[in-house]
């Protein structure tokens, strides 16, 4: 249970580390893989909705008081991301990688509409603004952090774990 | 109020969700001014404490390798300091050397020691000078505390010089105070001793000196004290130990007196009287 904690609280600072200093150099044209997103996906997976609720919700604060973003914008979307991809636990239902895919996929998109309906309602502008963005910004997004979150799967495939002693 | 608390506990991830929707939104909702107000609560009270824990292991870490950089700077330091305390007993010992060489009445060579003697006793030494500075044979070698022994062979840039120390060399001493005379001997090149006539006058802490006979060194150079008599019963001599006033044993400057040996005119002496022979 510790080993586990610690495992996280690791996978999560990596990717906070890595999502300051490495992904911002390898932004395609403007777009950046969200590696904090993947991480709570894996996360949720793994643990349920419970953990995956309360760990969404904070990681989500961090990321408004260390951005430009409104005081509970990412919080919330986070909150709900980490709800809806809990749903879906290992240790309840067995899902396949090309399920994986998808259910990544749709908390992505689930997160970002969340994200622009509160920005909508905020700033202003209207339902034709949210699907624009998630058109433009979400779906490279997602696809771009993807591939990174396809990295364990590729890990597990082509490296066993006997192979990898 | 128990079904609440049930209740709670069967819906608690729909409760959880709820709780931090509600919490999210309703930061969402605040004004500006109470946004930017709990947002400094929040970075002061949650964020900014694990900000300082990890201020804290990267200063660890930065402590670790600054100690490593550290103690090589000790280390550095350190050597240089033994450096300079060596730099400093050799100025203080050259110091002393000039002063010696300035109160010196006579006319002297000072050298250095190139090469030693390699018996664990050291007998003699080869000094940087030779016939090119007008060494001669017989010259008597000094250091700052007293007389060291005395040139042996000359090479044209290096001279030999027999120190006090080889059993073979024997040096005239005389008792400063009581002017008793005797001969300087030693048998393993570390005890030196005088043998008195037993009535002469001769007490610990004397200071030996060179009586100036022998023809090599002149009179009044130092040698060293009496450390001790030791009477061994013999009806006609006492035996004093002595203790020379020169550290043989770490010699790096020493002195050439040029004097001209009086061997050197004795002998010329004997060489014309058996001529006219």
């Amino acid at each position: 249970m510790r080993t586990n904690i610690l495992k996280w609280a690791g996978i999560f600072l990596l990717c906070v580390v890595l999502q300051t200093t490495v992904v911002p150099l390898i932004g395609l044209s403007g777009i950046t893989p969200d590696l904090l997103m993947v991480a709570l996906f894996f996360f949720a997976l793994k643990t349920g909705q419970m953990t995956a609720v309360w760990v969404g919700f904070f990681l989500g604060l961090g990321q408004d008081l260390f951005s430009t973003s409104i005081l509970g914008q990412n919080a919330l979307s986070k909150t709900i991301a980490g709800y809806f991809a809990g749903f879906f636990n290992e240790r309840v239902m067995r899902v396949d990688i090309v399920f994986q895919i998808v259910l990544l996929l749709v908390t992505f998109f689930l997160n970002d509409a969340i994200y622009f309906i509160v920005q909508v309602v905020i700033a202003g502008g209207g339902t034709g603004k949210v699907v624009h963005d998630l058109a433009v910004a979400t779906v490279p997004r997602a696809l771009y952090s993807l591939l990174f979150a396809l990295l364990p799967y590729i890990r597990e495939r082509f490296m066993p774990t006997s192979s990898r002693r | 109020m128990r079904w609440i608390l049930e209740l709670i506990i069967r819906y608690r991830v729909v409760v959880a969700v709820l709780a931090a929707s509600c919490a999210s939104l309703w930061m969402i909702a605040s004004p500006p001014l109470r946004q930017a107000k709990t947002a400094r609560l929040l970075t002061i009270s949650v964020f900014y404490p694990l900000q300082i824990t990890f201020d804290q292991m990267t200063k660890a870490k930065n402590i670790y390798a600054e100690n490593r950089h550290l103690k090589g700077e000790v280390a550095l330091l350190t050597a240089q300091v033994a450096q300079l305390k060596d730099e400093k007993i050799e100025n203080e010992r050259l110091r002393g050397l000039f002063g010696f060489e300035q109160r010196m009445p006579l006319d002297i060579i000072p050298v250095s020691i190139v090469a030693r003697d390699p018996s664990p006793v050291l007998k003699s030494v080869v000094v940087n000078a030779g016939k090119d500075k007008g060494v001669l044979t017989f010259m008597p070698v000094v250091g700052e505390g007293g007389i060291a022994g005395k040139v042996v062979q000359v090479m044209p840039s290096l001279s030999q010089v027999q120190l006090i120390r080889d059993p073979l060399n024997r040096t005239s001493i005389l008792v400063r105070r009581s002017r008793a005379v005797s001969i300087l001997e030693t048998e393993n090149g570390i005890d030196f001793f005088g043998l008195f006539r037993t009535h002469e006058d001769v007490r610990d802490g004397d200071t030996i000196v060179t009586s100036g006979l022998g023809g090599i060194y002149p009179r009044g150079f130092p040698v060293g004290v009496v450390d001790r008599i030791i009477d061994e019963r013999d009806p006609l001599f006492k035996k004093a130990t002595i203790k020379p006033s020169l550290d043989i044993d770490h010699l790096e400057e020493l002195f050439i007196v040029r004097l001209p040996p009086q061997w050197n005119a004795f002998r010329a002496q004997l060489d014309s009287l058996q001529r006219q022979r």
